[in-house]
C-alpha cells in the first residue's frame, strides 16, 4: 500500500515536472520560437527543392471527354 | 557562439525590456501581486513590448492573470495541441492516419510549413481577451482546428499522390469541390460520400494560419503568365495547381462561379489541370430575381443527378433532412449570437472569432464539432447575458466591417480593440447564408437550399445589384454600429468599382469610416503595419483618440506568421 | 488597293457615340437603347420603333471623374463609359439594357441606375441575367429573362411591337446585316485578302453602334464593290494574323498591328464577328424568342462559359478560326483588369502553341491606348518571329523574304 502511495506521488511528481516544463514551453513561446527558427526554414527548403512536375506541359485540346453528355451537351 | 553573442540572442528572444520610469518606481507588492492574479489594467499591458522584432513571436506569452492564463494554457494551448493529435487518428483511417498525416506533411507545402503553427493563429486571435471572450472565442477556433484536420486527414488518406498514384477505396468516395460550393449541396450523399472542398485547407485557412506559404502559389500564378491584379485568392487557388501541390483525393470536381469572375476562370485552371468528370455549378448573378430561382434550382438537381451517376449512389431525402434540420439549429444559435451582439454588451465572441468561424461553419455544412462549439459558447453566452458581463469593457466603438478581409490579417480586430477600443461586432460575411432550410417537402427543401447558396460570402452583398452592397447603412443600424472598417481589397474588381459611391454615402451621411486596403492573402502589396497605421491615423487625426495601449501603435511584424 | 466606298463616313461615325445617325433615327421618332455586352441580343434593341446603340467611349483619354468612383483598379472601358456618361455623352439613351455579365461593365450600369446620370426623363436601365451554360436549362432561364427584362420593359415604357411577327421581322433585318457582314469578311478568307482588318473593323463596328436600318445600304455598296476589288500588286503585310481577346472597339488598334506587318484577318472578341454576326435561325416549332435565346448561347465564345467541354471547344474554335482564315499566328489582347480574359489569356498563350502549333503573341492593353510603343515593339517581333519560323520550315509566300523587305520598306 506504502508502495503504490509512492508510485503514485512518483507520478504526480513526473506529471507536476513535465506540466512544469509545458508550462515553461508556453509561456516563454518555446514551441513558436522552434517552429519559426528551426522547423519552418528546414520544411521550406525541403519543399523548394522538391521536383515537381510542369503540369502546364499538359495538353489541353487533345483532352479526353471525361463528363457524360447529359450533363454538358445542348439537350 | 560567443558568450556576448549568445546574451544578446536571449536578450532579444526573452528579454522584455522595462521603460525607464518603470525602472525607478519603487516595488509595489500589492500592486504586483494584484496584477499577477487580475492580469494588469488594459492601459498597462504593452503587449508591443512582448514581440521578438518583427517575427510575431512571443518574449513570453501573456500573463493575463492567474485563471485566464491558467484557463488559455490547459484549455487551449495543451487542450489543443493534444487535440491536434487525437483528432488525426479520429478522421483518418485508424493508426495508419499517422502515416498518411506525415506523409502529407512531407509532401505539401500548404501542410508542413502551416500545421504546427495553428497555436500561433490562437495567440494571435486571442491577444489580451480575457474572461468569457477568451473562452468562447476559443471554442471557436477550436471547431476550426477539429474541422480543418477532418478535413486534410479525409484528403490524405485518399489522396493518389501519398499512395503510389493509387485509386484506393477512399479515393472513389471522396467528391472534391471548390471552397465556394456550399458544403449543403452534398448533404443527400453524406451516408455514402465524403464532400472535401479543394482549396479550403490548402489556401484559405493555411493562409490564416501562416501566410508565407501561399505568396509561393501566388507567384507560380504568375510564373505563367497570368497578369498580377486578377483576385489573389483565385491566384493563390490555381498556384497550387502549377506548383502541383494540389491532393489528388476524388474522381470528380465541382466548380462554381462564386463569387466573381475570377472564380469562373479558376474553373477553367482546375479543368486543365485535373483532367477529369466537372460539373460546373453557377449560380445567377442576378438572385433575387424571383425568375432566376428554377433555372438555379435546375443546376443544383443537375449536380445531383451528376453525383448519382458518376458515383453510382442515390439521392437520400432523409440523410437530407437529417443534416439540414441539423444546420439549422446552427443558424438559430447564429441567429441569438447576432441578436446578443447587437442589442447588449455582453457578446463574448470577438470579431476575428465571429468572422472566421461564421465563413468556416456555414461554408463546409453541419458537422458535430460545430454542434459542440457552439453549445461551450451557448453557455458562456447565457453567462455573459443573465450576468450582464461587459466582455469588451474597453469598447469605444462598435464597429461593423464590410467587404472581403485580409485574410494575413484578419486579427486586425483583436488589435484594433487593444490599442484603440474598436470592438467590430459584425462582418459582412458573417451576415451570409442567413436562411433557414425548410424540410416539410422537396420543392421547399430546393428552394430554400438554393436561396441559401445564392446568398453565399461576397456574392449575397457584392453580386445582384448595388443594393446589396448598400445594405451596410441598414446593418449598421442593426448591430448598432457608429463605426465601418471598410475593406477595400484592392484586387477586387466589384468592390473597386463601387468605391466613389460609398464614399459619397460615408460623407452624405456623416459615419465614420476607415479604408482598410489590402489584397486578401498577398501580405506584400499592403502589409498589416500599413494597415495598423492607417486605422491609428484616423484614430489621432480625425477622432483625436488617445490609444489604449501605446505600445500597438507602431511595430513591426513583416515577417511574423 | 482602291478605297472602299462609304469607309471614310463610316469612320467619321465611329468618332462619337451620339453620331449623326443615331440623331437622326433620334429624329425618326426611334428609341435608342444601349448596351454593353453580346449577351445582350441587339436584334431584340432593333425591334421596330426603337435601335440598338452598343456603347463605345471614342475619344476618351484619362477618365477622371470615373476613376474617383471605380478607382485605377478597374477595366478602363468600363471607367470611360462611366466618364462619358457623367460628361452627358450618352443623354440621347432612352434605355440601357444591362447585363452582369463581367463586373466592371455591371458595376457602370448600376451607376446609371443610382446616380441619375442620363439626362433623359424616359431613361431607365434594366437587368437580364445571363447563364453560364449552354443547356437547355439555360436556354430556357435565358429566353424568360429576355422575356420579362427585355421585351416587356420596351412594351411597357415605350409601347414597342414585341409580338412574335415583330421579332421575326428585327431576325430578318438583324440576319441581313450578318449577310452582308459574313460576305465581307469571306473576303478575308482569301489567300491575298482583298480587304484590311483595319477597314472591317470600322465596318464591324458601324453595324453595332449605328442605326442598322440607317447604314444597310452602305454595307450592300462595300459587298458589291468587294467582289471586283483587287489586292496590292506588292504585298503590304508580312502575315496573317487572328486578333482575339475582350473587348475591342478601337480600329486603330488594328491599325497599329497592321502597321507592324500582320494583316489581321479575323476578330474573335467583344466587339468582333465571329462569334456576333452569324444570322439567326429560327427551327420549325421554335419562337422566335427561343431562337435567339439559343442563338446568342450557343454563338458565344465568352470564357464564362463554365462547362467542361465548352471551356475546352474554345481553344478547339480559336485554332479553327486560325485555320479557316490561313493565319500565322493569333494576337490574343487582354483588356487589363479584365478577369476573365486574363486566365483565358494566360491558359491561350500556353495551350495553343503547344497543343495547336500555332504562334500567339499575348498583350494587355488599356481602353485609352497609350502604350502604342511599346506594342509596335511587341507586335514587331512577333511578326519577325513568325517569318523565322517560317523560314525554317521552309515556307514561302507571303512570308518570303522578298515580300519582307518591301513590305518593311
Amino acid at each position: 500500500m506504502k508502495s503504490i502511495g509512492k508510485f503514485i506521488f512518483k507520478l504526480m511528481k513526473i506529471g507536476a515536472v513535465i506540466y512544469g516544463i509545458l508550462f515553461a514551453v508556453f509561456y516563454f513561446d518555446l514551441d513558436g520560437k522552434f517552429l519559426y527558427y528551426i522547423w519552418e526554414p528546414m520544411m521550406v527548403k525541403h519543399y523548394d527543392n522538391m521536383k515537381r512536375p510542369d503540369n502546364t506541359g499538359m495538353p489541353y485540346g487533345l483532352k479526353d471527354k471525361v463528363a457524360p453528355a447529359e450533363y454538358t451537351e445542348i439537350l | 557562439m560567443k558568450l556576448f553573442e549568445f546574451k544578446k540572442k536571449y536578450h532579444e528572444l526573452f528579454v522584455v525590456e522595462k521603460r525607464p520610469e518603470d525602472k525607478e518606481k519603487p516595488r509595489d507588492v500589492k500592486k504586483a501581486f494584484n496584477d499577477f492574479w487580475n492580469g494588469k489594467p488594459h492601459e498597462e499591458r504593452r503587449l508591443g513590448d512582448l514581440y521578438v522584432g518583427d517575427t510575431g513571436l512571443y518574449k513570453h506569452r501573456e500573463w493575463r492573470g492567474f485563471m485566464d492564463t491558467m484557463y488559455y494554457f490547459n484549455m487551449v494551448w495543451l487542450y489543443n495541441y493534444a487535440h491536434m493529435v487525437t483528432d488525426i487518428v479520429k478522421y483518418g483511417d485508424g493508426p495508419q492516419s499517422l502515416v498518411d498525416f506525415a506523409k502529407g506533411v512531407w509532401r505539401y507545402r500548404w501542410m508542413g510549413q502551416t500545421y504546427l503553427s495553428v497555436m500561433h493563429w490562437f495567440d494571435r486571435g486571442m491577444e489580451g481577451m480575457r474572461g468569457e471572450a477568451l473562452r468562447a472565442s476559443a471554442w471557436h477556433y477550436r471547431g476550426m482546428v477539429s474541422e480543418t484536420i477532418r478535413q486534410f486527414q479525409r484528403m490524405f488518406i485518399a489522396d493518389k499522390k501519398l499512395h503510389g498514384g493509387k485509386e484506393n477505396k477512399y479515393w472513389k468516395q471522396h467528391i472534391a469541390h471548390n471552397e465556394t460550393v456550399g458544403g449543403s449541396f452534398f448533404y443527400p450523399f453524406r451516408q455514402d460520400l465524403i464532400d472535401v472542398p479543394l482549396e479550403m485547407i490548402t489556401y484559405f485557412v493555411s493562409v490564416h494560419v501562416n501566410n508565407h506559404t501561399v505568396l509561393k502559389y501566388i507567384d507560380a500564378a504568375q510564373s505563367i503568365g497570368l497578369p498580377s491584379d486578377p483576385c489573389p485568392m483565385c491566384q493563390a487557388e490555381y498556384g497550387l495547381f502549377v506548383e502541383d501541390d494540389y491532393p489528388d483525393y476524388a474522381p470528380t470536381m465541382i466548380t462554381s462561379n462564386e463569387a466573381c469572375d475570377g472564380s469562373v476562370a479558376t474553373s477553367v485552371l482546375q479543368d486543365w489541370f485535373l483532367n477529369r468528370p466537372l460539373y460546373a455549378l453557377p449560380q445567377p448573378m442576378r438572385y433575387d430575381d424571383p425568375l432566376v430561382q428554377k433555372h438555379a434550382q435546375k443546376e443544383i438537381e443537375g449536380c445531383w443527378k451528376f453525383i448519382e451517376e458518376q458515383y453510382g449512389v442515390k439521392f437520400d431525402w432523409d440523410t437530407y433532412v437529417k443534416y439540414a434540420e441539423s444546420f439549422n439549429k446552427l443558424t438559430e444559435f447564429e441567429w441569438e449570437k447576432w441578436d446578443v451582439a447587437a442589442n447588449t454588451e455582453n457578446y463574448p465572441i470577438n470579431g476575428v472569432a465571429q468572422a472566421l468561424y461564421r465563413i468556416y461553419y456555414s461554408q463546409a455544412g453541419d458537422r458535430p464539432i460545430w454542434h459542440e462549439c457552439d453549445e461551450h459558447v451557448r453557455k458562456i453566452m447565457n453567462k455573459t447575458v443573465k450576468k450582464n458581463i461587459i466582455t469588451f469593457p474597453k469598447t469605444r466603438h462598435r464597429a461593423i466591417a464590410w467587404s472581403c478581409a485580409p485574410l494575413y490579417y484578419s486579427n486586425w480586430c483583436t488589435w484594433a480593440y487593444n490599442c484603440w477600443g474598436i470592438n467590430c461586432v459584425i462582418n459582412m460575411d458573417s451576415l451570409m447564408f442567413d436562411q433557414y432550410l425548410r424540410t416539410d417537402t422537396y420543392e421547399h427543401a430546393l428552394e430554400d437550399l438554393n436561396w441559401m447558396n445564392e446568398k453565399a460570402p461576397m456574392r449575397a452583398m457584392a453580386v445582384g445589384g448595388h443594393e446589396h452592397i448598400l445594405s451596410l447603412f441598414d446593418y449598421m443600424e442593426r448591430f448598432n454600429c457608429d463605426m465601418v472598417i471598410m475593406y477595400d481589397q484592392l484586387q477586387c474588381k466589384g468592390m473597386q468599382g463601387i468605391h466613389g459611391v460609398f464614399e459619397d454615402e460615408f460623407r452624405k451621411r456623416d459615419i465614420h469610416a476607415i479604408w482598410v486596403p489590402h489584397a486578401l492573402p498577398d501580405k506584400r502589396t499592403v502589409s498589416r503595419k500599413e494597415i495598423r497605421k492607417i486605422i491609428s491615423d484616423y484614430m489621432t487625426t480625425v477622432m483625436h483618440e488617445e490609444p489604449l495601449d501605446p505600445t500597438l501603435v507602431e511595430f513591426d511584424d513583416d515577417n511574423s506568421w | 488597293m482602291k478605297d472602299l466606298v462609304h469607309i471614310f463616313e463610316l469612320e467619321d461615325l465611329l468618332q462619337e457615340a451620339n453620331n449623326e445617325l443615331i440623331r437622326q433615327a433620334k429624329a425618326d421618332g426611334k428609341r435608342v437603347l444601349g448596351y454593353t455586352c453580346y449577351f445582350m441580343p441587339e436584334v431584340l434593341l432593333d425591334l421596330p420603333g426603337c435601335v440598338s446603340a452598343r456603347l463605345r467611349a471614342p475619344r476618351s483619354s484619362s477618365p477622371e471623374m470615373a476613376t474617383y468612383y471605380m478607382t485605377n483598379r478597374t477595366c478602363m472601358y468600363g471607367r470611360c463609359l462611366l466618364e462619358r456618361a457623367l460628361e452627358g455623352g450618352y443623354n440621347f439613351l432612352d434605355a440601357q439594357m444591362a447585363t452582369e455579365t463581367c463586373t466592371v461593365t455591371c458595376r457602370f450600369q448600376e451607376h446609371l441606375q443610382l446616380m441619375d446620370i442620363i439626362k433623359n426623363p424616359d431613361f431607365f436601365c434594366e437587368f437580364t441575367d445571363v447563364p453560364f451554360k449552354k443547356n437547355d436549362n439555360s436556354i430556357e432561364h435565358y429566353e424568360t429573362q429576355l422575356r420579362h427584362h427585355v421585351l416587356d420593359k420596351l412594351k411597357e415604357h415605350f409601347d414597342i411591337d414585341t409580338s412574335d411577327e415583330a421579332l421575326l421581322q428585327a431576325i430578318k433585318e438583324h440576319n441581313e446585316i450578318c449577310r452582308l457582314i459574313t460576305e465581307i469578311g469571306s473576303y478575308r478568307k482569301l489567300d491575298e485578302p482583298t480587304i484590311t482588318g483595319t477597314e472591317f473593323s470600322i465596318i464591324m463596328l458601324s453595324t453595332l453602334v449605328c442605326p442598322k436600318y440607317l447604314i444597310i445600304d452602305k454595307l450592300r455598296d462595300i459587298a458589291e464593290q468587294l467582289k471586283t476589288r483587287k489586292p496590292d500588286e506588292k504585298k503590304t503585310y508580312r502575315c496573317k494574323v487572328v486578333l482575339a481577346g475582350s473587348e475591342e472597339d478601337d480600329p486603330n488598334f488594328v491599325k497599329l498591328i497592321e502597321e507592324c506587318g500582320a494583316l489581321v484577318v479575323a476578330d474573335r472578341h467583344c466587339y468582333g464577328s465571329l462569334p456576333g454576326r452569324e444570322e439567326i435561325v429560327v427551327k420549325e416549332g421554335e419562337t422566335p424568342l427561343h431562337a435567339i435565346a439559343r442563338h446568342y448561347l450557343e454563338t458565344s465564345n465568352c470564357p464564362r462559359f463554365m462547362e467542361q467541354h465548352v471551356m475546352r471547344e474554345r481553344k478547339d474554335r480559336l485554332a479553327a478560326i486560325a485555320k479557316e482564315y490561313k493565319a500565322d499566328g493569333i494576337v490574343i489582347s487582354q483588356m487589363k483588369f479584365c478577369e476573365y480574359w486574363s486566365y483565358e489569356r494566360t491558359i491561350d498563350t500556353l495551350v495553343l502553341p503547344k497543343d495547336y502549333g500555332i504562334p500567339v503573341c499575348s498583350i494587355e492593353k488599356e481602353y485609352v491606348n497609350n502604350a502604342v510603343g511599346q506594342l509596335r515593339t511587341r507586335f514587331q517581333a512577333f511578326v519577325e518571329s513568325i517569318e523565322l519560323k517560317n523560314i525554317q520550315s521552309g515556307k514561302t509566300g507571303v512570308n518570303d523574304s522578298s515580300t519582307r523587305k518591301e513590305a518593311t520598306a
